[in-house]
């Protein structure tokens, strides 16, 4: 019996080239949204019911007064367990069972969104102003289901983001972290055992994101 | 570009394809089950016409492919390439971004434009007009203004009155057309981003 | 790039600097962090700690354009703790060359200066020759007029504490950066150049990439995997466009251009063709004149005949000395000397420096015709901010192209490699690709000509043009093939037969006689003799396992994947580094990557060859006598700096750089009212200009207004928020921007003081989306490098307020 699948986001690999924040919007026809310069290289601001895929950037003087600058490359992380689909009434949320992916179907509309929202720890949901639909990523299950592996995984230049057998991915996420910390002592994977996208990071996880870590 | 609001219902059709899971949640099938009779994205791309290409930004040439509908013509994707050694399928945000420089984007240039002299607006012209025009106006300038020869009374067959720029967004073959052109026409100013 | 992209992963000490790769080049950073978690060290020198620094092992800040004081410090630090590759350096340069007792370096200027014509008498840098002509060496490398020792003396004044005091690195960064870096000069290790822009865009932009070419042979890092000095070159195409020289100073594959004291085609190839009397170099450039005639076969076909210099004469001269850069052109154009200019795919309202020039010289043309994809802020220049249609007199022609993927052919990337792409899909509406449109107004102006006759019409009617296909579109894969040549008539060659017509499969084998046409004779080789397109193979096969995929793509020159690759193999043919054997002498052949030449290892004295086949004498400078300002690079402030005074010298900018002094070409240096370092670059999202990328929403929601960069300091300073609109502003115009205030960015401490950098992205304009904001290059000064005279965008000076 299969695991299911995961992604590993390595964030000690991720140069912001903000790839997978476009691969994820061309795939998924999601539109540019209008915003402002507001004096960061993150934009948009934050997630939308027509951004999925965010990297968020963090920056501050290290410990030897030398700048910091943290990316995360921000998307839901598709719960073992999902905590979100405690808000639903029927069955708007489901679960794939091959893949493990969290789904939000059309029918989200129905649910009270705050519920939805305040059941994330990682306030990934978003909802549609029109439809009232809530949004988020897919893991790309369409592109799974023909065999292909999500559009920001491929994307990715350096192998910060990674797609695979969970059980693979967990090996792979042991081994990066063990390397990391000779050089990175804070070096660790978030909620590993509890989600499908497992980031990796070097310092405090609140560095680099408030919902980075449950 | 495709209307986002269809995108809701792919995923759902997507989790149908996956068998079992969503009746075994006891989702109602009727809602999903009609946008399932249509291809998804995925399948779609799968009966495209898939077209090997090199992205147009930095210089690093990484390779896509572009996938075609046979039956519109319009490029429905672009991605990278997985077997290309260099980016290995990876592409940055620009590099993903190629769907929008392709023909879907409604900003694209799609006519001859003319500005005549003093004028506050474009007018749409035909090829033959506009290609006649400026080859006119080429030949006009190069016949008044040659020069044989130098101060110092040696030859020297050009002319400075017309320059030519551009460019390192053309291909190899391009660029050489616009090299043999330009040294017939005995152009001199004669530069492109290679400089700047 | 003398190597390619995947190399890096080779590499033991990846040095980034003068570039921002993981922002600009993202994809190269997939070879950066393969080689990182292989061991390299990462290294970042920028005045910016960007996306590439924050990847780095290592960042060292420096005030823009200080970087040859910040790389003479490491050939001092290399030089003086012996950490210098001797073999290499001894077998391969000119470090034992012996120098004239003319040349002389006082006070920041060399021997030979004339302050009134700003030129420097070459002569006085030359070499000692003997009697029969060869340069004369001591093998010793003692005497105080070879190579090695006068480098030594030179550099010798780039002391930690010097070099710091003026590129306000800290003396520790400068230590671990030298140290780290050196580290490479054993025959184990490879270190590697990631430079760009940030190199090139000063007015000592050739002296900056030349100092790290002095480093990469002292350590010898040139010719092997993992090594080179590596141009990350701009555009998708510019490596193509360079080579098909859409320059005025080259015409395709690097052959000098014209000059009207070389009358004749004789009297052209003696000026173009190097000679030399070293016994064991193979100095290629002496085949110049056989690409030189199968160039204007290639042009002028049947009309090219040995009676009439094969149509030299047809090519227009520049006079000695006439240089016609985009800066000069456009400053005739201001002038009101330039009628019509025909563009495609560039930007230069928001691109070329002092915009607010370049879109006033513009109006004063006749006419302009301009090819793209997307409308730009040059095309619609006569609507433009504070510009009344009714006043501009000049006809525009703007005219849709396809975009890449809308048509087949062929791009060069910077590492050389040519791809072959297929058409996709049809361009929208009427547009066709620049190929087409430029074909048909040639068509149309050799019909006239044909028609009516005219002034100097013969070079017109002689232009072979007949490149179209059946339905008479442009017809790339013919053009293709006439840039890598064929026979004109039937020949043997080293036993080998070849038939009129056949493709030529290499430039060795061109003639100078009339009987190969080729275009390009870098491409030479592109198609095989039978006509296979060599750039659209897909072969994954890696022999030597460094990633050079010869069956992948095609590169020039002849398939070779790193250039002066002789240099990695000792004078007995073998590997320096046998980990990383690039390539080997088996006895009677080379095994590895392509070879630079056929000829034996070094040690066999009759048919060996020295590795660096396109020097005249077979060895890499050290000491390089042909630059126009100096033989060893010294520092010089930028034209606009924060100081009075060069801390080096009584001379403070580049003794030989241009100064243009039109009304419009102002200048402000150590000037209280622009008392800020400013560069201007690009980000990721957004392709120069943005003249493109800004009609695309995913790239204008992640990047969408100016913004101007500064430290957490100079924000306290004047009172700015993060978020504030600002004015940023030069001596020659101004913008507003959003105020970035960062910690990426600090104060330099120079000369005792504090000097402050500001940033801006050159990727906006006016005309789409409105409220993006205007171009960086409003504020940026007509200047350029003294000998490519690429302009100074990297570092001027500005102030900025609050709005």
């Amino acid at each position: 019996m299969s695991n299911g699948k995961s992604m590993m986001v390595d964030t000690s690999r991720c140069t912001a080239c903000r790839g997978c924040q476009v691969a994820c919007k061309q795939w998924n026809g999601l539109p540019g949204t209008k915003t402002k310069q507001t004096g960061t290289y993150q934009n948009p601001p934050d997630f939308s019911h027509e951004t999925w895929k965010l990297v968020r950037f963090a920056e501050g003087k290290a410990e030897n007064g030398k700048p910091y600058w943290y990316f995360f490359s921000d998307m839901c992380r598709h719960c073992l367990q999902p905590s979100c689909m405690e808000a639903m009434k029927k069955n708007e949320i489901v679960q794939d069972t091959q893949t493990g992916a969290v789904i939000y179907t059309p029918q989200t509309k129905d649910l009270v969104f705050k519920d939805v929202v305040d059941g994330c720890p990682y306030n990934i949901p978003r909802q549609d102003p029109k439809s009232k639909a809530i949004k988020k990523c897919t893991l790309c299950l369409d592109r799974l289901k023909a065999n292909m592996i999500p559009a920001c995984a491929l994307s990715c230049p350096t192998g910060s983001v990674q797609f695979g057998e969970r059980d693979e991915i967990l090996k792979v996420v042991e081994a990066r972290v063990a390397e990391l910390k000779k050089t990175y002592p804070k070096a660790k994977a978030l909620n590993a055992d509890q989600v499908r996208v497992i980031y990796i990071v070097t310092d405090d996880a609140e560095k680099y994101h408030k919902y980075a870590e449950s | 570009m495709r209307k986002c609001s269809r995108r809701e219902f792919l995923a759902a059709a997507g989790a149908f394809a996956g068998g079992l899971a969503l009746s075994s949640l006891g989702i109602p099938l009727g809602a999903v089950q009609a946008f399932a009779q249509e291809l998804s994205k995925a399948d779609r791309i799968k009966a495209a016409k898939t077209t090997i290409s090199t992205c147009y930004h930095c210089s690093v040439s990484c390779g896509l492919l572009c996938s075609t509908d046979t039956k519109t013509g319009k490029i429905i994707n672009i991605e990278g390439d997985p077997e290309h050694p260099v980016n290995e399928g990876a592409l940055c945000a620009k590099g993903a971004a190629m769907f929008q420089m392709s023909a879907n984007n409604e900003h694209r240039l799609t006519k001859v434009l003319y500005r005549a002299p003093y004028a506050t607006k474009w007018e749409e012209k035909t090829w033959d007009w506009a290609i006649e025009r400026i080859a006119r106006k080429i030949k006009t300038a190069r016949d008044a203004d040659f020069i044989f020869k130098n101060a110092k009374g040696q030859m020297v067959n050009r002319l400075e009155t017309i320059g030519h720029m551009g460019s390192s967004k053309l291909d190899n073959e391009e660029c050489w057309l616009i090299t043999a052109m330009a040294r017939a026409l005995g152009l001199v100013h004669i530069d492109h981003q290679a400089r700047v | 790039m003398t190597n390619h992209w995947i190399d890096i992963k080779n590499s033991d000490c990846v040095l980034i600097m003068g570039s921002n790769a993981a922002e600009n080049h993202p994809i190269s950073f997939k070879w950066v962090l393969r080689a990182k978690e292989k061991g390299a060290k990462v290294i970042s020198v920028d005045p910016r700690f960007t996306r590439t620094s924050s990847r780095a092992d290592y960042y060292a800040p420096l005030r823009s354009g200080t970087d040859i004081a910040f790389l003479g410090g490491m050939i001092h630090y290399i030089l003086t703790q012996e950490k210098f590759f001797k073999d290499y350096v001894y077998n391969y340069t000119n470090a034992a060359y012996l120098v004239n007792e003319r040349f002389g370096f006082e006070d920041g200027l060399f021997s030979g200066y004339n302050p009134e014509t700003k030129k420097y008498d070459k002569a006085a840098w030359a070499f000692q020759k003997d009697a029969q002509g060869l340069v004369r060496k001591d093998p010793t490398f003692q005497d105080p007029r070879c190579v090695l020792q006068l480098l030594k003396k030179h550099y010798s004044r780039y002391t930690l504490e010097k070099v710091s005091s003026i590129t306000g690195t800290p003396v520790e960064d400068l230590k671990a950066v030298y140290e780290m870096y050196a580290a490479t000069g054993r025959p184990d290790k490879a270190g590697t150049i990631m430079y760009a822009l940030g190199w090139t865009q000063h007015t000592v932009g050739v002296q900056n990439i030349r100092t790290m070419s002095m480093i990469q042979l002292l350590l010898g890092n040139i010719g092997i995997a993992g090594g080179g000095v590596n141009a990350l070159r701009g555009e998708p195409n510019v490596q193509g466009s360079t080579d098909q020289a859409i320059l005025y100073h080259i015409l395709p594959g690097y052959l000098a251009a014209p000059r009207a004291s070389a009358q004749g085609l004789k009297g052209y190839l003696e000026a173009i063709t190097p000679k030399t009397k070293e016994p064991q170099s193979a100095n290629w450039p002496q085949n110049l004149p056989k690409y030189v005639v199968s160039l204007l076969k290639c042009w002028f076909g049947e009309n090219a005949t040995a009676a009439n210099d094969f149509g030299y004469n047809y090519l227009p001269k520049l006079d000695d000395g006439q240089s016609c850069s985009i800066m000069e052109t456009f400053d005739a154009m201001y002038e009101g000397k330039l009628k019509g200019f025909l563009s495609v795919g560039q930007n230069p309202a928001c691109s070329l420096p002092n915009a607010g020039k370049v879109r006033a010289a513009l109006s004063k043309l006749d006419w302009l015709v301009h090819a793209n994809i997307f409308d730009n802020e040059t095309a619609s220049f006569w609507h433009g901010p504070g510009v009344d249609p009714k006043k501009v007199k000049t006809e525009v022609f703007l005219l849709p192209a396809a975009a890449s993927m809308e048509k087949a052919g062929s791009m060069t990337n910077s590492g050389r490699w040519v791809h072959w792409k297929y058409v996709a899909s049809a361009p929208p509406g009427d547009a066709i690709s620049a190929g087409d449109i430029f074909y048909r107004i040639m068509a149309k102006v050799k019909a006239l000509y044909a028609k009516e006759g005219g002034n100097a019409a013969e070079p017109i009617k002689a232009l072979k043009w007949d490149y179209a296909d059946s339905k008479g579109a442009f017809d790339t894969l013919a053009v293709a093939k006439a840039m890598n040549g064929y026979f004109l008539e039937d020949v043997t060659i080293a036993g080998k037969a070849y038939k009129k017509g056949d493709n030529v499969p290499g430039f060795a084998l061109l003639s100078d006689e009339g009987k190969t046409s080729s275009g390009n004779w870098l491409h030479c080789g592109m198609f095989t003799t039978d006509g296979k397109n060599l750039s659209a193979r897909r072969g994954k096969s890696d022999p030597t396992g460094l990633g050079l995929y010869p069956e992948w793509a095609w590169c020039w020159p002849v398939n070779r994947r790193i250039i002066y690759n002789r240099a990695s193999v000792d004078p007995a043919g073998q590997p320096y580094n046998p980990a990383r054997p690039l390539l080997r002498w088996a006895g009677d052949k080379w095994v590895g990557d392509v070879p630079d030449g056929p000829w034996p290892p070094l040690a066999d004295k009759d048919k060996g060859r020295l590795p660096f086949i396109m020097k005249p004498d077979g060895v890499s400078f050290l000491y390089g006598p042909g630059l126009n300002e100096g033989p060893f690079p010294e520092h010089y402030e930028p034209l606009e700096s924060p100081l009075a005074k060069n801390p080096m010298s009584g001379q403070r900018i580049n003794p030989a750089v241009k100064i243009f002094k039109g009304e419009v070409d102002k200048f402000a240096s150590a000037d209280a009212k622009f008392p800020l370092v400013c560069s201007t670059y690009t980000c990721t999202e957004h392709w120069c200009t943005g003249g493109s990328t800004r009609w695309m929403s995913w790239l204008n929601e992640a990047m969408p207004q100016v913004y101007v960069e500064m430290s957490q300091e100079l924000a306290a300073l004047k009172g700015i928020k993060n978020g504030d609109k600002v004015r940023v502003a030069s001596v020659r115009g101004q913008l507003e921007a959003v105020a970035m205030v960062t910690h990426r960015l600090r104060p330099f401490k120079v000369q005792g003081q504090d000097v402050h950098q500001v940033g801006m992205t050159f990727n906006y304009g006016w005309r789409y989306p409105a409220d993006c904001g205007d171009s960086a290059n409003l504020l940026t000064p007509t200047v350029g490098d003294a000998n490519t005279m690429t302009p100074e965008y990297k570092a001027f000076m500005v102030n900025v307020s609050k709005a």
